[in-house]
């Protein structure tokens, strides 16, 4: 039987390493465009707090000098046991164009990105990119934080609800046809027999946090919006520039532009900036843009009611006995994916993990690791005074249930057999595997198989050689 | 030489006995390779997944 | 890796010294201010507290957690709030406390009065929301004061304690034997500023990395560390100094009384102590006494490490100089 006891502190030093969902899009874009995105400060200043701690370090240490400083002055700073955490991190940022790579072997941060970061720092220019406050209004007042917060879960918890029960006989509110779109575009939805379903991908993002759950939809909207041929700098930039605005503050449109004022629907949709209406001149941005580069929680309260302390919910005793403290119907919604439920109260629901409810979830494409993980991530702090945080026997069952379904692996291809000799079949299988299609073979019994996609390859081949002893 | 299209199984032993005796009520094995390996016709993958889930099915017990 | 992290920056306001620096005190705020912005640019949940030290008092100048009220002028476009905000607050609170009629610029500042008031706030925060890897930073342009040895050692045994790190920064004169020992003790990093015109350079490498990047990108640290102490009795830094061998308190000559613990000791050994201490240094010690500089710091023969016993200090000096009581 396999080991899979996992203890939280590994899992959470493991999480670390991951890079921000948006670093591999930004990395993919022209230096071009990067150039232009480190023009305007609050860029640099957001884009600086998604990277690696050590990464930010060296852009610290490089941002006030003048010169480039040669590599090795900068190794001498590198304990012996961080050289690869540093030699990666360099490579990130050469990758990001923040530190372009040449051929002199000297450091030096691109001069746009050094120019706008320490504009960020000491304050001044012109750029405006930390957003143009509004004009204060006596008739109408600034949204208070309550109301902003509530505003933004409820646009949210659409979002993910609607997701969450489709297929269902639920009938939940309809996010806009833009947020539709973008669902179905991104694959976490898919219209099936005219009706919009979830997918497997779906079922797994409801299982993320809020926040990669946020960067996840804002990275395909970056997408979308590539393929509409709005302007990605324009775009990252208000994406940007919402992050590091103040929460329960109004901003003026006036100075944004074109693409910016577009998106502001958008944005509008999934809850991420408010406005009186949708012609107003003024917005204020929510908790859940000004977290954006943060690690506080994105939703004030994910639950928005009084249910106990939020950030935990749910107790899971060895017994597979799930007790979740929460009237939100959201979570119930997530916790049926697998969890069986069986009785409701008004604070508290209470189900059990079964074969059958893990088998279902697996079925839909959540992996037992998804499960566990977001066990842990909402355990009640009651269940935070154990050591592991859940029951192992439960964790295992989990891990067991999910390879218990593997046992049969299946792979088309075609089996080779019948060799008129030896040499004739080790030829072949020689060919065979500097194409890299063998899947499994024999040399007592003569025969191999290989991949459907090897397959013509090799008939050409046996076909050139037959025809060649023929001659 | 023979190039026999099929779908290569990659299981344990024991599903592997299941299969074998799935195969005398209705043969659908091309090649038995070895312990862990068996060839099938490509028509009857889904049968046979469906058939072999509903007889691990009958062994497996649920507390309620 | 990545955990938020806290830092207390205790600032050395003393006028006079400020004076003689060649380094204003406004040049000097300027790139602290950045420094202070790049330490909250680091990560938003980042927090930051400043403290002052003034001739005789010391204040909390700007706390992260208590952000001061919003001024119309804290709406900028071009800057980040949260360094707007905390530029203003700076910079107003150190000029109305410098502007004070009262202040006597002559007396010296009151560094350990703000260290422990940043080691009161950390305890506090930790209490509260519980703190990862708390760091001060005290900049400071002052000499040793050598009557405020007791309360900084107190201070890093606080510190030691609370498993806060703490690093110091001598902007100008000479090198400070009590902050070199509170960054060594802490597992801090010690900076003497010879050369101030690159001044922000020096705190974004030195004092910038939170000790978790430490690991992989070393900051300075001290080759060599003045670990003498300074006497109870006449708060004088001594090379070799008499122990008392029941509280450890530390006197410049042989003492009939120990003045801390009330501990009497035996004439005869008195009269040998008396007759083994080498003329030479005794008179240094009570005429002029050493600045640490002059003295080289092999021959800091008594050189006190804290939680040190009687008899480390009897094998560490050649010439044995230790009071031994006889009270039992």
């Amino acid at each position: 039987m396999p080991s899979v006891q996992l203890n939280s502190h590994s899992e959470n030093a493991e999480k670390k390493h991951i890079e921000h969902a948006l670093l591999p899009f930004l990395q993919s874009q022209s230096q071009n465009t990067l150039t232009r995105l480190y023009q305007r400060p609050s860029s640099c200043l957001s884009l600086f707090r998604l990277l690696e701690p050590v990464e930010r370090q060296i852009i610290m240490s490089l941002l006030w000098l003048e010169s480039a400083i040669p590599q090795s002055t900068m190794n001498t700073w590198v304990n012996r046991e961080g050289r690869k955490l540093y030699d990666e991190a360099i490579a990130t940022l050469g990758r990001l164009n923040i530190l372009p790579t040449n051929l002199t072997n000297k450091l030096a941060l691109n001069t746009t990105f050094k120019m706008s970061f320490r504009q960020a720092l000491t304050g001044g220019g012109t750029s405006g990119s930390f957003g143009v406050p509004a004009e204060n209004d006596d008739k109408s007042p600034a949204q208070d934080l309550e109301s902003l917060d509530s505003f933004a879960l409820e646009r949210w918890e659409t979002i993910l609800h609607y997701m969450v029960s489709s297929g269902t006989e639920q009938q939940p509110t309809k996010p806009s046809q833009g947020v539709l779109y973008l669902l179905q575009r991104s694959g976490l939805m898919s219209t099936f027999q005219g009706v919009l379903r979830i997918t497997s991908a779906g079922f797994q993002f409801l299982l993320h946090s809020p926040h990669d759950q946020l960067w996840d939809l804002l990275l395909q909207y970056l997408h979308l919006a590539e393929e509409r041929q709005m302007d990605l700098v324009e775009v990252l930039g208000f994406i940007f520039m919402l992050s590091t605005m103040e929460l329960g503050k109004e901003y003026s449109t006036e100075n944004l532009s074109g693409t910016q004022k577009a998106m502001l629907e958008d944005l509008r949709d999934y809850g991420l900036i408010w406005q009186r209406k949708p012609t107003s001149r003024r917005f204020s941005p929510t908790r859940l843009a000004t977290t954006l580069t943060s690690a506080s929680p994105p939703l004030p309260t994910s639950s928005g009611n009084s249910s106990g302390p939020q950030e935990g919910f749910i107790i899971l005793e060895t017994n597979y006995r799930v007790y979740a403290y929460t009237d939100n119907p959201l979570q119930t919604a997530v916790l049926n994916l697998f969890v069986s439920l069986k009785y409701r109260f008004p604070n508290l629901v209470v189900g059990s993990i079964t074969r059958e409810s893990v088998r279902k979830a697996l079925a839909n494409g959540i992996t037992a690791d998804q499960i566990i993980s977001y066990l842990m991530s909402h355990a009640h702090p009651q269940m935070r005074k154990n050591n592991p945080l859940l029951p192992v026997t439960v964790q295992d069952q989990i891990r067991l249930w999910e390879l218990e379904r593997n046992r049969l692996k299946s792979q088309e291809g075609y089996l080779y057999t019948a060799f008129a000799s030896q040499a004739d079949y080790e030829f072949v299988l020689h060919y065979a595997k500097e194409l890299d299609v063998v899947l499994w073979e024999n040399a007592s019994r003569r025969c191999f198989f290989g991949t459907l996609g090897g397959h013509a390859n090799i008939k050409g081949f046996i076909e050139r050689r037959a025809m060649g002893s023929n001659q | 030489m023979r190039a026999i299209k099929g779908i290569l199984l990659t299981c344990d032993a024991a599903v592997k006995q299941i299969l074998l005796i799935m195969n005398e009520k209705e043969s659908f094995i091309i090649e038995d390779l070895d312990d862990h390996h068996v060839v099938i016709k490509a028509e009857h993958e889904w049968r046979v997944r469906q058939d072999l889930e509903s007889e691990l099915e009958k062994n497996t017990y649920s507390v309620d | 890796m990545d955990n938020s992290s806290h830092l207390s920056v205790v600032l050395d306001l003393s006028p006079a010294q400020w004076y003689q620096s060649p380094l204003s005190l406004d040049s000097f705020l300027a790139q602290l201010l950045v420094f202070l912005n790049a330490h909250i640019a680091l990560k938003h949940d980042n927090s930051l507290a400043v403290f002052g030290a003034l001739p005789d008092k010391s204040v909390m100048l700007y706390a992260s957690s208590e952000p001061p009220m919003d001024t119309p002028a804290t709406s900028d476009p071009n800057c980040y709030p949260p360094f707007k905000r905390l530029d203003s607050a700076v910079t107003a609170r150190i000029s109305e406390q410098l502007e004070d009629p009262l202040l006597d610029v002559t007396t010296p500042s009151a560094i350990v009065g703000a260290l422990t008031k940043a080691l009161c706030y950390i305890n506090r925060l930790s209490v509260a929301t519980g703190l990862v890897d708390p760091r001060i930073l005290i900049l400071s342009v002052s000499p040793d004061l050598s009557n405020a040895y007791i309360p900084i050692m107190n201070s890093i045994f606080s510190a030691q304690k609370l498993k806060v790190t703490i690093d110091a920064g001598q902007i100008y004169g000479p090198d400070t034997v009590f902050l070199q020992q509170a960054a060594h003790l802490t597992g801090g990093s010690y900076l003497h500023l010879t050369e101030t015109s690159a001044l922000l350079q020096y705190l974004i490498m030195t004092f910038l990395p939170p000790p978790s990047i430490r690991k992989v990108i070393a900051v300075p640290t001290q080759d060599k560390i003045d670990f003498r102490a300074a006497c109870f009795c006449h708060k004088n830094i001594v090379d070799i100094g008499f122990v008392c061998s029941v509280c450890l308190s530390i006197f410049c000559q042989p003492t009939p009384v120990c003045s801390t613990c009330r501990t009497k000791f035996p004439i005869k050994t008195l009269q040998r102590l008396n007759a083994s201490r080498p003329l030479t240094i005794s008179s240094a010690n009570n005429s002029a006494r050493p600045t640490p500089v002059s003295t080289p710091r092999s021959a800091a023969t008594a050189a006190r490490h804290p939680p040190m016993s009687a008899e480390s200090i009897q094998n560490g000096s050649g010439t044995s100089a230790v009071a031994n009581g006889s009270g039992h």
